[in-house]
């Protein structure tokens, strides 16, 4: 509908004009209608009146039949200008006389004969038939016919005034409703302004303004409150979203941070994981070092005890042992150092075997009985009957045993040291239960958070009093630890200290060198199946010049020459290629030459490829150690390196049949006897040694 | 008399191991470094090789392949004497065909018994 999509003010100027209109057109025609219905009636009225008095003119004429009379009676009717026609009828109903406003009209249009007396109307046309009655005798009828023209003249001045009338009214109308419509359509449009705006500025501070207090004054004053709530909504989003935003940039800040962080801590790990390397070289090195001499003394000393012993010189013999205990006591001291250093290493492995526990416990007391009778101790065992046997590393058990023995001894004086061994199960395994305590000094609560720690005594005046390096209990835990057993600890001060420590009853192996014989055996598959190359040289450096040089060397010795950039690369073409030997440098960003022997002789497939150091590090026996074969140091000497590769062409496959053939395999107990005997002759040096914490 | 050969290049070392080898009626001869230690095991023909693994030269696992490796001289027992108390250190030396191991310092009695039983087996 076109209507319903004009504009407001249209709607309410059309919607004034026309009810206005209609209502003025409705009452003007009642009246009209009334008036000219009334006017009729007048008329209607007036000429009956005069047809009686026409007749009442004419009844002498019409009793003496004198028709001139009568018609110019008639002609008085020359006055009423609408009256047409006029007639007079006798009693016959014949047409007697008759009148025409015309002249010329013909008598036809004069009904025949009279009719019924009234009035009737034919053809726009009144016509009235009245009775000419002279003293009660009828004595014809008249009849007169008029044309209305008075009512249709005013008939057509009243619809001509009501034209203009309603023209100007509605003119009026218009004026004065256009000007009214404001007061409903300003408000509104200005309020559809407003919306606009800010719709289309999203501009949520433009208020609309209220004109009037009613129903669209209340609209507006809605919208108003709507646009304060959101704008504060939008002032509230707007300040979350800058929080959000300032948020994410400390977050962003803090992330940067901490990334920072984690590398400087990576580093950090690198130098200290470098510096534990380095620590643990450095004692290995210094236990090697250390020993020589040390062999030399004890050696030298043994021999002159026995010299003097033979040639009867007895006095010596006193001093002379004095220097070899002073001697053992250094050598396990060193054994101590190195072998935290091995832990620390990660190269600690355990040797398990089965053994009986209760031949153990009677070993070891008996071994530690002068040591308990030095300070006037006595030890009591209490063993239980159905011990039987455990799977584990004896030697350690031995040393943890040792350990805590020696201790007790140690800081007891004249005291008792009772050895409990009994079996327990709990967490579903069996539990070998080792306690020693003793009615010694004890170990304050203080001295208790220290005391598994190395290098760590209870406090400095028992270093200068007993002695020792404070490696004893630290070794014990570490190897309690490595055997997944557990070690604790509870001590009166003054009253006595008791250990105790637990050992699972069948150890499980769970080495780094049982891990790694599962890395090895993943892949050896692949490897077994390229064979090694009888002429291949592997030449592992990160200098570019270093493997040129190399490989032109080696070629022309008539070798083939694969070389690597980087350590990962040199372990990655070992394995592809198997080489007859490889040669490695030390020095290499990333991963560097000792991380790659120790890969290479961890490897079982790669293990048997001899490997000659090739660096400017002096550092013969850490290579060595690692299990290179032979260690050159940069410049290389040629003529040495041809040599050396030479033998090992030669060598090769006879070490491989010396290996097989070597007696171990035929007679595995001798070996297990050898591990026995070291561990035992650790203990039987040991029994001279003063006891350290 | 056994005759035993000293490879040990510590001059120490190798003057107390030899005399108190002698005391025990040994007959000892030394080498001072890995090839001499070769060049003596193939020319003197000895009972038995006390080897020092440390050596300069040629180390001692490589002097204990070669003389394995050789058909004249593979039934030689050797005995690796090494400072380094790491516990592969045992394992390679078996590997490397040395038919017994001892650690430095030498506990001079348990050698002993390690020298008579192995001779002892050569014998038999």
């Amino acid at each position: 509908m076109i209507l319903q999509n004009l504009s407001i003010k249209r709607k309410l100027t059309l919607i004034t004009m026309l009810t206005s209109s209609a209502a003025l057109v409705l009452s003007a025609l009642s009246f009209l209608i009334y008036d000219l219905v009334s006017f009729r009636h007048l008329l209607i009225q007036d000429l009956m009146t005069q047809a009686e008095i026409i007749g009442y003119n004419s009844a002498g004429a019409m009793e003496f039949k004198d028709v001139p009379a009568a018609t110019a009676t008639l002609s008085a009717l020359t006055a009423k200008e609408d009256v047409v026609t006029a007639g007079l009828y006798g009693r016959d109903s014949k047409m007697f006389a008759h009148y025409s406003r015309n002249n010329n009209v013909i008598p036809s249009l004069l009904p025949a004969h009279s009719q019924d007396k009234g009035y009737r109307f034919e053809g726009g046309y009144l016509q009235v038939f009245h009775d000419v009655t002279l003293n009660g005798e009828r004595l014809g009828t008249l009849f007169l016919q008029s044309d209305m023209r008075q009512w249709s003249v005013r008939a057509k001045r009243y619809a001509g005034i009501l034209c203009i009338f309603v023209l100007i009214s509605g003119l009026f109308a218009f004026l004065v409703s256009s000007r009214l419509q404001r007061l409903i359509s300003r408000p509104i449009l200005h309020l559809e302004d407003t919306m606009r705006m800010v719709s289309a500025n999203r501009n949520y501070e433009i208020r609309a303004t209220k004109s009037y207090g009613d129903e669209i004054g209340k609209l507006i004053d809605g919208f108003n409150t709507m646009l304060s709530e959101i704008q504060q909504r939008d002032t509230a989003l707007r300040g979350a979203n800058d929080e959000l935003k300032s948020r994410t940039g400390e977050l962003e800040k803090e992330i940067l941070h901490r990334r920072q962080t984690q590398e400087e801590l990576l580093k950090a790990k690198h130098v200290a994981e470098e510096a534990s390397r380095a620590k643990s070289t450095f004692l290995a090195n210094m236990s090697h070092e250390l020993r020589t001499p040390l062999n030399a003394i004890i050696g030298y000393s043994e021999m002159l005890e026995e010299e003097s012993r033979e040639s009867g010189k007895s006095d010596s013999v006193h001093d002379l042992r004095k220097i070899q205990s002073a001697g053992k006591h250094l050598l396990s001291l060193i054994n101590d150092v190195l072998d935290l250093s091995k832990i620390e290493a990660g190269k600690m492995g355990l040797h398990l075997e089965n053994f009986d526990v209760a031949p153990l416990i009677d070993e070891m007391t008996t071994t530690l009985q002068p040591a308990a009778a030095k300070n006037g101790n006595t030890i009591r065992l209490h063993v239980a009957n159905n011990l039987g046997a455990m799977h584990a590393d004896i030697t350690k058990v031995r040393q943890i045993l040792f350990n805590l023995l020696s201790n007790a001894c140690k800081f007891t004086d004249h005291g008792t040291i009772s050895v409990d061994v009994d079996q327990s199960k709990f967490e579903g395994r069996d539990w070998i239960l080792f306690r020693v305590s003793d009615t010694g000094i004890g170990i304050t609560a203080k001295q208790k958070e220290n005391l598994f720690l190395e290098f760590s005594q209870a406090d400095a005046s028992i270093a200068r009093k007993y002695g020792g390096t404070g490696l004893g209990l630290a070794i014990t835990y570490r190897f309690v630890q490595l055997m997944k057993g557990r070690i604790s600890v509870e001590s009166e001060p003054g009253k006595g200290a008791t250990f105790t420590v637990h050992l699972p009853a069948q150890v499980v192996a769970e080495t780094p060198e049982s891990a790694r014989s599962t890395t090895s055996s993943e892949v050896a598959p692949s490897s077994e199946e390229s064979k090694t190359r009888k002429d291949t040289i592997l030449v592992i450096d990160d200098d570019a010049s270093v493997r040129d040089l190399m490989s032109r060397f080696l070629g022309k010795l008539g070798f083939h020459v694969v070389a690597a950039a980087n350590g990962e690369e040199g372990v990655r073409l070992a394995r592809q290629v198997r080489p007859m030997v490889i040669t490695l440098d030390v020095v290499m960003p990333e991963c560097d030459g000792w991380t790659v022997l120790k890969k290479l002789k961890s490897d079982s497939a790669l293990a048997e490829i001899p490997v000659i150091m090739v660096t400017i590090v002096d550092n013969e026996a850490m290579g060595l150690d690692l299990g290179a074969s032979n260690y050159l140091i940069k410049p290389v000497d040629r003529d040495r390196l041809a040599v050396l590769i030479e033998k090992h062409r030669a060598g090769r496959p006879a070490t491989i049949t010396g290996a097989t053939a070597a007696p171990f395999i035929s007679n595995p107990p001798q070996r297990r006897r050898e591990s026995e005997r070291r561990a035992s002759g650790k203990v039987d040096h040991a029994k001279d040694l003063v006891s350290r914490r | 008399m056994p005759k035993i050969l000293l490879v040990e290049d510590n001059e120490m070392n190798r003057d107390m191991l030899s005399r108190r080898l002698q005391r025990k009626g040994y007959s000892v001869i030394s080498a001072h470094d890995g090839e001499q230690g070769h060049l003596m095991a193939c020319s003197e023909m000895p009972d038995l090789i006390l080897m020092d693994i440390s050596l300069p030269l040629m180390n001692g696992w490589e002097v204990t392949r070669l003389l394995k490796s050789n058909e004249s001289t593979r039934h030689i027992p050797i005995i690796a004497l090494t400072a380094h108390a790491l516990s592969t250190d045992r394992d390679r030396a078996f590997e490397a065909g040395c038919d017994d191991y001892d650690t430095k310092p030498v506990e001079f009695a348990r050698l002993n018994e390690k020298i008579d039983n192995l001779l002892t087996v050569k014998k038999s």
